[in-house]
């Protein structure tokens, strides 16, 4: 006992080292990863491995190598992946449902699994979460009658349940429409406990707006981690806008004002420096590491 | 690389453990409590699905239509019925099977493993809660072991329900449930369900089972006995008690298969082996016990029982007729007198012979049986059979001073209690008017060979006193004579013959043991319910010795009612239609009545 205590970090999400393979791919390699309290967005293209990671740490998945401890717990013992399991809060990616569950009927079930046992506080904790995610009124719809993006909100109201200390959460914004989209925002900023969330998502913009913390995941390895300012200066100096194309360019779009923005190391002819965002920090790094 | 920026403290945690870190030397403790409520809340959600479920639901209706399609016409004997009961209660299981598997393998089916596996609540505990929620279908096949039980015993039950049989049904939706849950485990697909179901209902069946006490190895097993006819329960034919514990056994064993599949800690399958290998040997133990043979002495005292039924009925008089009963079937004794003493009170004259009413067995038994007397050896069970062959019901037919009764048959309510009580009504006529009850012969084939009241007024006066005894309706009356050709070679001439509501289903015995009416009978004892109770009885008073000779015809007596002969017209399988006797037939002759 005193050896755990003597080994419990400042971190409340540790990763040493991990590595997964699925056959001959590499889903992860030598993954390091320290989380504190706040929410940590995890960007990466498809194939990163962000799925993997944040099953892992979910402990759903076990790594081939490596280590992680959730505050403090180590998910190879099976006391203490129960532990975790009940601070946890795990969106996945790709989530059915029980379709012929009611919406209140399936966020009831699910705080049973959470061993949420005395029925008075599971009718309130499934009031709760019902009322943060907007779907108050469906409680007694079918799950089978709800739209993809209801679907959505209620996958991030089952996470919710049990007021989890770690929130892991695959692609939450995925199916949601931009109102919907900032009202999530909102949910995520004003969850009480000050927990420790992760989130991976594609959208960069979702980064800069809640997240304190980014971590860019590009072919299994972390290429970075930092503050969203951190990572879009690392593009400073590496943006412009032009009126032309620059065929020098790592990557060039043309915007709403009908600019030509480029990211590259040579600034094209009669270019003007621009600010640069999250997003084009995140292409610059998945340039750099080669991610098509 | 690290993230950076730590976010406050938890207000519960530890100030010196500030994200909340916890050691795990506690855990175990603490996870016991919550895992046996979240087991208990779980099972309780999960039941209330299960008694919910449309499948549960069908299976419910089905079983209840199996019970009553298999007890609807049969007398209420619970020694019989409690098993009968048990062929719904395995419907309900099929189905209880399919829900069960259902629920187990939503999480994977729904593709919601990885979310449930996030869950504290393991797959260990989530299998302990889909097993516990069979107590959900607990109450579904008690409703319908209380509602088959209602109607047995409104019907007139005649015994008492033995409290194993019924478990049994129980245990075997049990049973099927749990092995729901065992297949769901590995199996989510819905088919896997319903193939578990199939394969329950295809082990039903006893096409594919060994002959002999081999069948009782298979509990649900539900169409080899002879319950129905014997006159009492016979202790260990089926082995109820034993048939309990060994679907007690499989339940369990199902169970531990079903946890052994998600089971994940090596600890947990050592004790779950163990447990199996209990399991086994009380399905074993219970196997053994079901093959072991009746004993001698109640397959003699059932034997003794058949073969001479004077020496275990009770018999009781009434308006000069004996009713003789197998003990416990003393209900029927009413329902037996109305019919009964109906056509006594109608007779013109008194009887000038004794009646015995008597309950036999006869063809109710079948010997040798190696379901009931395997075990035993041969040269006894031969014995057995030579002494059941010739009891009273395997004789042809009754004596002239008694009618028999079929153990079983007797229905309790309803259109064939009245069928049944026309029945014994015209047995007893024809007692009455000296038609014979016994078979004049035997076929090539092996059949009864009835002898033909054929122009006989003594056949139309049974007829008639039967109906006025019962009042059948007409229509049904009418309807015996068929739509098409029926009829039969009497001394080379065709004679359009009458079937009798409910002939053919062996109220009496045996079934048509007596004279083949004829339509001609029919039709004039119709005619002869047209004029006034009261004339035609001073008819028949007047000169009853000449109206039971056999030789006094049907025109005879229609002249002495002032009747007109009713005209039959015989259809041929041609289509041409005759007016018998003008042509003479070919073939079998039937005998005519004469004594």
């Amino acid at each position: 006992m005193d050896e755990m205590t003597l080994s419990v970090s400042t971190a409340a999400v540790r990763a040493d080292g991990l590595s997964r393979r699925y056959g001959a791919t590499r889903a992860l390699e030598e993954v390091d990863l320290t989380l504190e309290r706040g929410i940590t967005g995890l960007l990466g293209p498809n194939g990163a491995g962000k799925t993997t990671l944040l099953s892992i740490l979910a402990t759903v998945n076990e790594p081939d190598a490596g280590r992680v401890s959730v505050f403090g717990l180590d998910p190879r013992d099976a006391a203490e992946r129960v532990e975790i399991r009940r601070r946890l809060g795990y969106l996945p990616q790709e989530l059915g449902y029980h379709r012929h569950f009611t919406v209140a009927g399936f966020l009831d079930y699910v705080a049973i699994l959470k061993e949420i046992t005395s029925r008075r506080r599971r009718a309130e904790e499934v009031a709760r979460v019902l009322a943060a995610i907007g779907l108050e009124r469906r409680a007694r719809t079918r799950v089978r009658a709800l739209s993809g993006g209801m679907r959505q909100r209620l996958g991030i109201a089952q996470a919710l349940l049990g007021q989890p200390e770690l929130l892991i959460l695959d692609e939450p914004t995925a199916g949601l429409d931009p109102e919907q989209r900032l009202r999530f925002r909102e949910l995520l900023s004003d969850l009480p406990g000050d927990p420790v969330i992760v989130l991976s998502t594609h959208q960069a913009d979702d980064i800069a707006a809640i997240c304190p913390h980014v971590v860019v995941l590009l072919q299994g390895q972390v290429h970075f981690a930092g503050t969203p300012a951190e990572l879009a200066a690392s593009a400073a100096g590496r943006v412009w806008a032009a009126g032309e194309r620059d065929a020098r360019a790592h990557l060039s779009w043309r915007g709403g004002d009908n600019r030509w923005r480029h990211i590259g190391d040579h600034p094209p002819a009669g270019a003007e420096l621009v600010t640069p965002t999250v997003e084009d920090g995140y292409l610059l790094l998945s340039h750099a590491a080669g991610v098509q | 690389m690290t993230a950076t920026g730590a976010g406050p403290a938890l207000p519960d945690t530890d100030p010196a453990d500030p994200v909340g870190n916890r050691a795990p030397a506690d855990l175990t403790a603490q996870s016991r409590a919550p895992r046996l409520r979240t087991v208990l809340a779980l099972a309780r959600v999960e039941a209330s699905l299960q008694a919910r479920s449309l499948v549960v639901v069908a299976g419910l209706l089905a079983g209840g239509a199996v019970v009553w399609l298999r007890i609807g016409r049969t007398e209420p004997l619970w020694w019989n019925v409690g098993w009968r009961i048990g062929t719904g209660q395995l419907v309900l299981g099929m189905t209880v099977l399919i829900a069960a598997q259902l629920a187990a393998g939503r999480a994977r089916r729904n593709a919601m493993a990885d979310l449930y596996t996030s869950f504290p609540a393991t797959a260990g505990t989530r299998t302990l809660a889909h097993l516990a929620s069979l107590a959900g279908a607990a109450p579904v096949s008690l409703l319908l072991i209380g509602a088959a039980a209602v109607v047995v015993q409104l019907r007139g039950a005649i015994g008492a329900p033995s409290i194993a049989v019924l478990a049994g049904g129980l245990l075997l939706v049990i049973a099927a449930g749990a092995a729901g849950v065992a297949i769901g485990a590995r199996f989510p697909h819905p088919l896997a369900g319903v193939l578990g179901a199939l394969v329950l209902l295809l082990s039903s069946g006893q096409s594919h089972l060994p002959a002999g006490g081999v069948i009782w190895l298979f509990p649900w097993e539900s169409f080899s006995d002879q319950l129905a006819g014997l006159p009492g329960p016979l202790a260990g034919y089926p082995p109820a008690g034993a048939h309990a514990v060994e679907l007690a056994g499989l339940a369990v064993l199902a169970g531990i298969v079903a946890l052994a599949v998600t089971a994940s800690r090596a600890r947990a399958r050592g004790g779950l082996a163990a447990a199996g290998i209990v399991a086994m040997a009380v399905i074993c133990f219970a196997g053994a016990l079901q093959l072991s043979p009746i004993r001698t002495a109640d397959l003699n005292h059932l034997v003794s029982e058949v073969a001479d039924p004077a020496s275990a009925q009770r018999c009781t008089t009434a308006s000069q007729v004996r009713y003789c009963l197998y003990p416990g079937f003393g209900r029927d004794l009413s329902s037996l007198q109305a019919p009964v003493s109906g056509v006594l009170a109608y007779l013109p004259a008194r009887a000038t012979q004794p009646l015995t009413v008597r309950q036999v067995v006869g063809l109710g038994l079948s010997l040798p049986d190696s379901t009931l007397t395997h075990g035993h050896p041969n040269r006894e069970v031969s014995q057995w059979d030579a002494q059941v062959q010739g009891a009273p019901g395997n004789a042809n037919g009754a004596p002239a001073s008694a009618i028999y009764l079929p153990v079983g048959n007797w229905p309790a309510a309803g259109g064939q209690l009245a069928d049944a009580h026309f029945d014994l009504a015209l047995a007893t006529a024809e007692w009455a008017v000296h038609l014979p009850g016994t078979s004049v012969g035997v076929s090539t084939t092996g059949a009864n060979w009835q002898c033909v009241p054929y122009d006989q007024a003594r056949e139309a006066i049974a007829i008639w006193l039967a109906i006025l005894a019962t009042h059948p309706p007409a229509g049904e009356l009418r309807n015996g004579l068929g739509t098409g050709f029926s009829g039969a070679l009497v001394r080379d001439t065709l004679v359009r013959t009458w079937t009798y509501p409910g002939w053919g289903w062996g109220y009496v015995t045996p079934p048509g043991g007596g004279p083949q009416n004829t339509a001609a009978g029919y039709l004039l004892a119709n005619a002869m319910t047209s004029l006034p109770e009261q004339e035609v009885s001073h008819v028949l008073a007047g000169a009853w010795g000449k109206w039971l000779n056999w030789r006094t015809t049907d025109a005879q007596l229609a002249a002495a009612l002032g009747i007109r002969m009713p005209s039959i017209v015989v259809t041929l399988p041609s289509g041409k239609t005759i007016a018998p006797p003008s042509i003479p037939g070919n073939g079998p002759q039937s005998p005519l009545c004469t004594t």
